[in-house]
């Protein structure tokens, strides 16, 4: 565990969305942004699809008239062990932590191939086209622990890693170890359904391991071997 | 030789006079007429040229730095990229001119390790496309950084961080292959270059003689030299060629090697070169039929027996192209993987269907019906027309696999579409802007002719009569040492 | 700012007893001085170190609900809303817009001080002094009995404070009014509760433990009356118990955002929600055993006709309310706006009392009473045109209005902006220059919330008493000044018994003395023995509430079934299509729409950002040759609006839909003049309970020949196929 004595296995962060809790509302969206200083982008640019959105809630209509449904995906990056952006950047502005096990997007190294965006599967990478406006005082509320991005690099879901480091070091200075659900990123933290819970693999009582043995695990397109750290729990549905 | 022979009667002269408007090489002229040729084409800096050139300068300034620097200003979002389609125009255009430059190694390394004869009089038009064509193509990868300020970064130099460029990036490998293909290709076009520099050195006077003499290095024509260089050319020609196959192999890793559906395929390494041949033998066409048209004496070194040979070679890379394709196409379709028949849904009939359809025209249907005929091979300004038309089609082809395999993934929530915008079309032209002014520049410094070239072969065409036929006879010169 | 009190650091955490806390919650720095400073790296106060996070509990204002925050500032500045994870209403959970209620504090537009209009609807003024504001204010208190009072709908110490101000003043009761309030019927649910179980309360709906719960049009997960918590209680509802999943129909018009979660979503034809309940119950009595009561005593068929609903449907969910453990209908906003709705409610509330969920868990459930103050009800659009009339009538002088933009929510066909005119003094304390402002004499701002002192008492939502405090995160910004506080000062200017009617020195003064009676209750989670420390633990905790949930109370509803209900059929004006108008779900009323990350959130079901959309059922835009992204003009009755059409599936044919909350003429650069505002549509009509009936109106589309492309989060071919659009 992080905070130990350096010697004992690495925290493995996983993040468990149940789906069938999920509706939808969109706090996450908004959370995610607040506490990443993620640009907002306006209109025009949203209309021409390049909102900045590091997560976003995948809607799918199923059946048609009396039979419709709607299903929810809430999709960031989804942290694969075996990540397809982290080969293809030729100056290791993504790779992987050895320490956390995800996946990191070294802003000031980035140089904006955007090869990486290109190769997720997942859609779960952004472009910062421009230099994005914050007008005065909006700047105030900027997250000191986040880096604000200029133009010309990538970006995309963190895991809220500084909230990460926070409670490793909070929990190294306390000579403990990290507790299950004292890191919560902003998405897991404001979901009001509590669809989104966090927390360490490795802790083999953690509501994630707990929450993940159900049979309605899933990962997204786990087909292709990319080892996401999502797990996703099916949305059930009662027919009527 | 053909001074040598003797027709025995006035149907065996006309049948001479015949083969020789025919052939450049059965043509025989003096030495020193041909480098007198040579040499007033390039001094001919006539007010025309001059024009174009301050033209075509005045234009790659503004529509290619200038548009490129106002971007590096602004951001890349006057592009008209957008999530998920991150790559566009610029990637386009780097692969187009990297196919572009494969034109030159092919003509003067492949067909001359054949002894294809007729590669001779414009070996080093073709060269000198491949050199400008990568220098368009080396752009690119500097263009379309987020931040080209850094791109130094991708080189492996030592520094206080100890952080190293990463070796797994296709990337990466791309930035080694064009600058070995761009080194290897500029010395294969400089050694060659060189007796017709000391040629140049010795016809000229003031300022070009003294530039000349520079480059020439001193060449007196001595057998020790020329043997040095032949084998020099004749190492190059078999060194350059796994470079030249390597180089576009190693661009279509740039999409095959990845996870995306419509790049990840195995067959893009020899279909980009198919590709890559198309458009580079297209453009020879397009080039020689310019340097015809607007430069001194080009009538006699370049004629339509060229343009026919030419126009060969295109029908079969043509027929091999539609091959390739047909593989990829076809299988892809077979496979039955849903986002795959999205993927080629699109392509036949989404908004990117026009473009598409065009490729597969451009590419397949015009090249392969024309040339079979032979009167449409031999006439200089029908094969200018095709060369254009099969380079439009090839941009097309680069086009619909960058943008169009990236329009389509495997959540259709988060499908897209591209547009390019005015910035990026404006530096993508502002690049055949440079290209052009390169070259126009290049065709008054440079012997376009490789003179000695020309004279080897005549001196090793001579005529042979057997029975009653009169024949061209070739003896090999280049294996003799 | 005006009083630092000296008391240290230490002093403070030991009367509250911080020493061990489980939260890293700093309110200590509450009572020893009035507002967080931000002060230079050199002379940081001791709380305040560089890099080190200070969290301040407090209350989300963004809508009546009434959440618990915790503000995490860093070296004076608000940087993250979270949850109060202790609250009850919302456990640390939050939605959109608290999250971006930072995005109020910091909004580049925000008013910078007192200001006097050079006329009504003119940009054009001067700046004031605050003496010289609290002078305009004595002035136009000294109307006395012609001073109206508008505030907002949340429960606040502002809205205690004004009415014992109106009060002193005999002028009438304060009016409590927003644009929610046009959606959520809280008239009509009291009147209701009050024909079924004799008591008017605003009823609690306890979603987490029920096993099926059937909802006539609530949107509880959007904005209806509390979405965190009934959010939460959904998940509850789905996973939180261990092999009970609940179940959840929703019988509405359109598909809103929470029947998308439903197992079960029918398209009720807008009106005939009451009857199908009725035809519910018959079909659920006959199943249990057969006892139709009175109430129930409908033609199942005919009614499923009526609504065109299958039969079929309409018996396996009367089977599942008849067997289910728990069964909850829900009455919502969406049912009851209409000319029946009083009715309909009733005939919900009617399927719960035969269910016997009263009180139980799992029912519908009564909070106590408020513990401070008693409870005063919201207005009802009714009580909106008796104010109306009662300017037009020019009885009222001076119009204070505090926390609610009337201009902007008011249906059209109410004519507020024209009565307007009529009052001779208009002020508005909005900290931003919204659309009421515009209209107002003098705009005298007041802190953005994130800045401001005050309590809430929640009055749905959670299962015991909360009084959630409200503290400034950080140093107000700008010369704002709380109104509570002018209108004291004021208070004092007008001099004799209005002044002795308010004797608080300010309104943290106030706000003490009104929590004084809660010190040493021993039902709070903690007790104090002065009130300083009560203070200070107020605050750090971010509120006061009980430790156990209220005591079950029980009610015998079961007379509503003993005699015939009667829901008669739904008036509709002249028009094509029936119009649903809800409120944005992320930008509320709005209020919101001033903030960039909520107008950059997707609205889930559509995923537009930025703009309004009108809804049309594919099929309708079939018929009408309309495609995603045509410009529509939709004409009702009372006014007309051009919306881009987004071709939805989940909305009958006969129906389209708007969304309240864009088309703002004022409120900053970000709302401004984006998209279009649906009460432009509504008229004046109401139900029994005097609660708006928008259901009433019905509009036509016309199809203007133009097009503009939504900003869209999804993509068009993707989602809904090839040809849709381009």
């Amino acid at each position: 565990m992080a905070g130990g004595n350096g010697h004992e296995e690495h925290t493995k962060w996983v993040m468990v969305i149940d789906l069938d809790r999920c509706n939808g509302c969109g706090a996450c969206v908004t959370a995610c942004a607040m506490e990443n200083n993620v640009a907002f982008v306006g209109e025009d640019e949203n209309a021409y699809g390049r909102g900045m959105h590091w997560l976003r809630l995948q809607r799918y209509w199923e059946g048609e008239g009396d039979d419709l449904r709607v299903r929810y995906i809430p999709t960031m990056c989804q942290q694969c062990s075996n990540a397809p952006c982290e080969p293809v950047c030729p100056v290791y502005a993504t790779l992987h932590s050895e320490a956390e096990e995800i996946n990191l997007q070294v802003y000031n190294r980035c140089i904006g191939t955007r090869y990486c965006a290109n190769n997720c599967p997942y859609i779960a990478r952004t472009f910062n086209w421009f230099d994005y406006e914050w007008p005065e005082p909006l700047n105030f509320q900027l997250n000191p622990d986040v880096t604000v991005r200029r133009r010309g690099i990538m970006e995309k879901c963190t895991f809220c890693i500084q909230r990460i480091r926070r409670a490793e070091e909070d929990a190294k200075a306390e000579g403990r170890e990290v507790y299950d659900g004292e890191v919560q990123p902003a998405c897991a933290q404001a979901c009001p359904t509590e669809a989104i819970v966090f927390g360490n693999w490795r802790d083999p009582n953690s509501r994630v391991r707990q929450l993940a043995a159900s049979e309605r695990a899933f990962k997204l397109e786990e087909a292709l071997g990319t080892e996401p750290k999502v797990i996703y729990l099916a949305g059930g549905r009662h027919e009527f | 030789m053909s001074s040598e022979f003797h027709p025995r009667n006035e149907e065996e002269a006309r049948r001479v006079e015949e083969m020789k408007r025919e052939h450049l090489l059965l043509d025989h002229r003096p030495r020193a007429e041909m480098n007198d040729m040579v040499m007033e084409a390039v001094e001919d800096t006539s007010r025309e040229w001059k024009f174009a050139v301050i033209v075509l300068g005045l234009l790659t300034a503004v529509t290619l730095f200038g548009a490129w620097g106002y971007m590096m200003l602004k951001g890349l979002g006057l592009a008209g990229i957008r999530r998920p389609v991150f790559w566009g125009l610029f990637i386009v255009a780097f692969v187009f001119w990297i196919g572009i430059s494969h034109a030159g190694t092919f003509v003067s390394a492949i067909l001359r390790v054949f002894k294809a004869e007729f590669r001779r009089p414009f070996t080093r038009a073709a060269e000198l496309m491949t050199t400008f064509g990568l220098a368009a193509a080396g752009l690119y990868p500097l263009i379309h950084l987020g931040r080209t300020w850094r791109f130094y970064w991708m080189m492996p130099y030592p520094n206080q961080r100890w952080l190293w460029p990463n070796w797994r990036s296709p990337l990466l490998w791309d930035f080694f292959a064009i600058n070995t293909y761009l080194i290897g290709s500029t010395l294969y076009l400089y050694m060659p270059l060189i007796p017709d520099l000391a040629m140049a050195r010795d016809r000229s006077t003031g300022w070009r003689k003294k530039v000349y003499g520079l480059l020439a290095l001193g060449w007196r024509g001595t057998e020790q030299e020329w043997k040095h260089l032949q084998k020099g050319i004749q190492i190059f020609a078999w060194a350059i060629m796994p470079v030249m196959f390597s180089v576009h192999t190693i661009v279509s890793w740039d999409f095959a090697v990845s996870m995306k559906l419509g790049w990840h395929s195995t067959i893009f390494g020899p279909y980009f070169i198919i590709g890559a041949l198309l458009s580079g033998i297209a453009a020879v066409s397009v080039v020689l039929f310019t340097v015809r048209a607007t430069t001194k004496n080009m009538r006699y070194f370049i004629r339509p027996e060229h343009f026919d040979a030419l126009g060969k070679l295109l029908l079969i890379i043509s027929l091999s192209w539609a091959y390739f394709f047909f593989n990829e196409f076809i299988l892809e379709w077979y496979g039955g993987e849903h986002t795959i028949k999205e993927i080629l849904k699109f392509y036949m009939f989404g908004d990117i269907a026009p473009v598409w359809w065009t490729m597969v025209t451009c590419n397949f249907f015009i090249p392969g019906l024309l040339l079979w005929n032979r009167k449409f091979r031999r006439t200089p300004w029908l094969m200018f027309l095709l060369g254009i038309v099969v380079n439009i089609g090839m941009f097309a082809e680069r086009y619909v696999i960058v943008t169009g395999a990236l329009s389509r993934n495997r959540f259709p929530f988060d499908w897209g579409w591209y547009e390019p915008r005015l910035v990026e079309v404006s530096i993508v032209f502002g690049t055949f802007m440079l290209f052009f002014f390169l070259y126009t520049l290049a065709a008054r410094f440079l012997p376009l002719i490789p003179v000695w070239e020309v004279e080897e072969g005549q001196h090793s065409h001579t005529w042979r009569r057997i029975g009653r036929a009169i024949l061209p006879a070739v003896s090999d010169l280049e294996s003799l040492d | 700012m005006s009083q630092e009190k000296k008391l240290t650091r230490r002093d403070v955490l030991k009367l509250a007893g911080v020493g061990g806390a489980v939260a890293a919650v700093l309110s200590g720095c509450g009572p020893m001085s009035r507002y967080v400073r931000r002060k230079p790296y050199t002379d940081m106060p001791e709380y305040q170190l560089p890099g080190e996070s200070v969290y301040f509990a407090t209350l989300c204002r963004e809508c009546p609900a009434g959440c618990g925050l915790l503000v995490r500032t860093v070296e004076g500045r608000a940087i993250k809303v979270e949850g109060n994870p202790q609250h009850p209403v919302n456990r640390g959970r939050t939605c959109a817009r608290a999250q971006a209620s930072l995005q109020g504090l910091y909004d580049p537009d925000r008013l910078a001080g007192p200001w006097a209009a050079q006329k009504r609807g003119s940009r054009a003024g001067r700046s004031l002094s605050w003496d010289e504001a609290v002078q305009v204010v004595a002035q136009a208190l000294q109307a006395g009995p012609g001073v109206q009072f508008l505030l907002g709908l949340v429960p606040d110490h502002l809205a205690d404070l004004v009415s014992e101000i109106a009060t002193a003043l005999g002028a009438p009761e304060p009016i409590r009014f927003g644009g929610l309030a046009l959606f959520e019927a809280r008239q009509t649910l009291r009147q209701a509760m009050q024909a079924v179980i004799g008591q008017d309360a605003l009823p609690h709906f306890d979603i987490a433990n029920a096993t099926f719960v059937l909802s006539f049009g609530a949107n509880f997960m959007e904005t209806w009356l509390s979405p965190v918590a009934f959010s939460r209680a959904y998940g509850h509802l789905r996973r939180g118990r261990p092999d009970l999943r609940g179940l959840f129909v929703q019988l509405e018009p359109r598909m809103s955002m929470t029947a998308a979660s439903a197992d079960k979503w029918a398209a009720v034809k807008p009106g005939t929600e009451g009857r199908v309940a009725l035809a519910i119950g018959r079909l659920a009595a006959e199943m249990r055993d057969g006892v139709v009561p009175p109430a129930f005593d409908v033609d199942a068929e005919t009614i499923a006709a009526e609504a065109g609903l299958d039969m079929a449907l309409l018996e396996k969910i009367a089977h599942y309310f008849a067997t289910s453990p728990r069964p909850l209908a829900i009455p919502g906003g969406a049912a009851l706006a209409h000319t029946n709705g009083l009715e309909t409610a009733q005939a919900i509330l009617a399927l719960n009392a035969w269910a016997g969920n009263f009180g139980l868990p799992g029912g519908v459930q009564v909070l106590p009473a408020a513990p401070i103050y008693e409870d005063r009800n919201a207005a009802s659009l009714q009580d909106m045109a008796d104010l109306v009339r009662r300017m037009k009538a020019g009885q009222v002088k001076a119009l204070l209005v505090h926390g609610t933009n009337p201009v902007f929510e008011l249906p059209a066909g109410l004519g507020f902006a024209e009565a307007l005119e009529k009052v001779d003094t208009v002020i508005s304390f909005s900290p931003f220059y919204d659309e009421t402002a515009a209209q107002a004499d003098y705009i005298f701002p007041d802190h953005t919330p994130l800045e401001s002192w005050g309590y809430q008492k929640a009055r749905v939502g959670t299962d015991r008493m909360v009084v959630t405090a409200s503290q400034p995160v950080v140093v107000p910004l700008y010369d704002t000044k709380a109104t509570a506080d002018v209108l004291l000062a004021a208070a004092q200017a007008v001099g004799g018994e209005v002044a002795e009617a308010v004797p608080y020195q300010d309104e943290v003064d106030f706000l003490q003395q009104a929590l004084a009676n809660l010190m040493d209750s021993p039902d709070g989670i903690y007790t104090a023995v002065t009130p300083k420390a009560f203070w200070g633990r107020f605050l750090q905790h971010g509120g006061w509430w009980t430790k156990e949930p209220a005591a079950v109370q029980t009610f015998d509803a079961a007379a509503i079934l003993q005699q015939p209900l009667e829901v008669p059929a739904p008036q509709f004006d002249a028009g094509e299509f029936h119009l649903v108008v809800y409120p944005h779900p992320i930008l509320g009323d709005g209020a919101g729409a001033n903030r960039p990350w909520l107008q950059e959130t997707p609205e889930p079901m559509t995923t537009v950002m930025w703009n309004s959309w009108v809804e049309v059922n594919p099929e309708t835009a079939r018929e009408l040759g309309l495609r995603h992204d045509d410009i529509v003009e939709i004409r009702s009755p009372y006014g007309r609006v051009y919306a881009a059409v987004y071709v939805y599936p989940g909305i009958r044919p006969d129906t389209v839909a708007l969304a309240f909350g864009q088309g703002h003429e004022a409120l900053g650069r970000w709302a401004e003049g984006r998209g279009v505002n649906p009460a432009k549509l509504l008229g004046p009509h109401t139900n029994a309970a005097g609660d708006l009936a928008w259901g009433r109106v019905r509009v036509s589309l016309r199809k203007t020949g133009r097009r503009r492309p939504l900003a869209r989060k999804e993509h068009l071919v993707g989602v809904y196929g090839d040809g849709v659009a381009q």
